[in-house]
């Protein structure tokens, strides 16, 4: 309630601000220090992706999919190209499969380390913020190596992937899968374990279980708020269902267990890497496709679990060489209109907290 | 007991410390890529066929080539220009070209002051020896 005589502030936070995690922009409804409101307005990022794809030729387009949630860019390009290969009735060889797995769940936890780290940069926990990425920066070298480039790898095709692993790949993997169980303590003993840390995140920012489902989250967000829902279980793609994993859930709903579910999640991700580097077959790495793609006319929608939320791919085809529709739905689009509802009431700095727990990247919300 | 997380925490980057350095000393000591890594584009001319599969391969229109028929009707090269201003180093240009003319380089030092500048003439490039070469001088 206003006091008499005072009147509300509305302050203007980004396109260009550190907190906003690229060019997000809010209109901050404040009385005195406690935001009554918050409008999202969003669009700095717009590039017209959909629009794009439908001047680009199906194999074209794949090295914008990675422009997306540009923190995970194999998964994206996963769920278009298998979207295609599902149009196209696609066999993908065996190492192909296990290979996009393993670059997936890489992107995977690429991506949760992206966000503990900014998020505990956004408290001003700087140490926690350079221990994420300097082990993301080993994942990034895994993509480096065999695709070509660390945030935009390009790697995936339609009926297979690029190119083979080089040959010390597949040691620096298994290097990296040994050292995360260490890598895991120390994030947990200087960012989640840290009393100021708790103190900042735990019941700030409370998203209850039907107000995210009334919402549509998906994601971590919704796991975070006591759902079990992943697509990777619900409606298994490519081979996710040889895999034994589990998906984590926590009841908090708060800021503290969005950022700590992804730890879980890093920790499953890591089973399914080490079952796939196991399993993985040798063989070829890419099926006979016709050099110019001209799926058949007709239209089909892929989902996936992507990082931040499901991601869903509908491509209509009218069996020429380009998409005549691509149409994208990306998790972080529409997990933004979560903002508004869980901030109201808390004070301009845990906003800052708030908003980082929801890990939007803009690249998927603007397209 | 309050106060236990922060020790915690504090004894792990007191350890990390002590270990090894993690940070590099650019651009004094350049790192070395590894070989696929996409950061720039060599051409050699000698092998082009002037086929054209880069420039239709490309989703930006970034290639303009030109050629000419000689006296045995063959296509020989004239011109290569690529406008790295609209390249997103794909690499779908590299992967769609039959003899291997067009590569992809590990130069990464490619900022330049002027727009004019990014328009590459790639035959002249071919000439400079650290840039066919592929390496960081
Ligand atoms: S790397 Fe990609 S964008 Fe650049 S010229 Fe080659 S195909 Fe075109
Ligand atoms: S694809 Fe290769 S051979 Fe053909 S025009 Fe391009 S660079 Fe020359």
């Amino acid at each position: 309630m206003m006091i008499e005589g005072t009147q509300e502030y509305s302050l203007n936070m980004g396109p260009q601000h550190p907190s906003t995690h690229g060019v997000f922009r809010m209109v901050v409804h404040l009385d005195g220090e406690v935001v009554t409101k918050v409008e999202p307005k969003i669009g700095y990022l717009h590039r017209g992706l959909e629009k794009m794809a439908e001047s680009r030729t199906y194999t074209q387009f794949i090295p914008y999919t990675d422009r997306l949630d540009y923190l995970a860019g194999p998964h994206n390009s996963l769920g278009y190209v298998q979207a295609v290969e599902k149009l196209m009735d696609t066999e993908v060889p065996e190492r192909a499969e296990y290979l996009r797995i393993i670059f997936a769940e890489l992107g995977r936890i690429a991506s949760h380390l992206v966000m503990i780290a900014s998020g505990s940069l956004d408290i001003s926990g700087w140490t926690p913020w350079s221990y994420c990425f300097r082990d993301r920066e080993r994942i990034l070298d895994l993509f480096e190596m065999t695709a070509g480039n660390r945030m935009t790898p390009n790697y995936f095709r339609i009926g297979g992937v690029s190119q083979d692993v080089p040959e010390e790949f597949m040691p620096a993997l298994k290097s990296f899968l040994e050292d995360m169980p260490e890598m895991i303590e120390e994030y947990y003993g200087i960012f989640f374990g840290n009393e100021i840390a708790q103190s900042r995140m735990k019941s700030v920012g409370i998203l209850p279980k039907e107000l995210a489902e009334n919402l549509l989250i998906t994601g971590a967000n919704l796991r975070a708020s006591g759902v079990q829902y992943d697509v990777r279980k619900a409606e298994p793609y490519g081979i996710y269902d040889r895999f034994d994993f589990e998906i984590p859930v926590l009841y908090g709903c708060d800021t503290y267990d969005r950022h700590f579910i992804r730890l879980l999640e890093i920790q499953e991700s890591k089973k399914i890497i080490e079952q796939a580097y196991k399993d993985i077959p040798a063989g070829p790495v890419m099926t006979k496709v016709p050099k110019v793609l001209k799926p058949p006319v007709g239209k089909v929608y892929h989902r996936v679990e992507n990082p931040k939320g499901e991601m869903g791919w509908y491509i209509v085809s009218n069996g020429s060489t380009k998409p005549a529709r691509v149409r994208i739905r990306t998790g972080a689009f529409v997990n933004v209109q979560m903002l508004p509802e869980i901030v109201k009431g808390w004070k301009i700095q845990d906003l800052v907290t708030i908003f980082a727990s929801m890990d939007l990247v803009l690249g998927e919300v603007d397209k | 007991m309050f106060g236990k997380g922060l020790l915690k925490g504090l004894s792990i980057t007191i350890k990390r410390l002590y270990g090894p350095n993690l940070t590099e000393y650019y651009p004094e000591v350049k790192p070395i890529l590894p070989s696929r890594t996409r950061s720039s584009m060599v051409l050699e001319p000698e092998k082009c066929i002037s086929c054209g599969l880069c420039v239709n391969a490309c989703p930006n229109q970034v290639i303009i080539l030109t050629s000419e028929k000689d006296d045995k009707n063959k296509k020989v090269l004239q011109t290569y220009h690529m406008n790295m201003g609209r390249c997103l180093l794909c690499g779908l240009c590299t992967e769609a070209c039959p003899t291997k003319a067009l590569k992809l380089c590990q130069v990464y030092e490619n900022a330049v002051y002027h727009r004019e500048e990014l328009l590459w003439d790639m035959m002249a490039r071919s000439k400079q020896a650290n840039i066919s070469s592929g390496k960081v001088e």
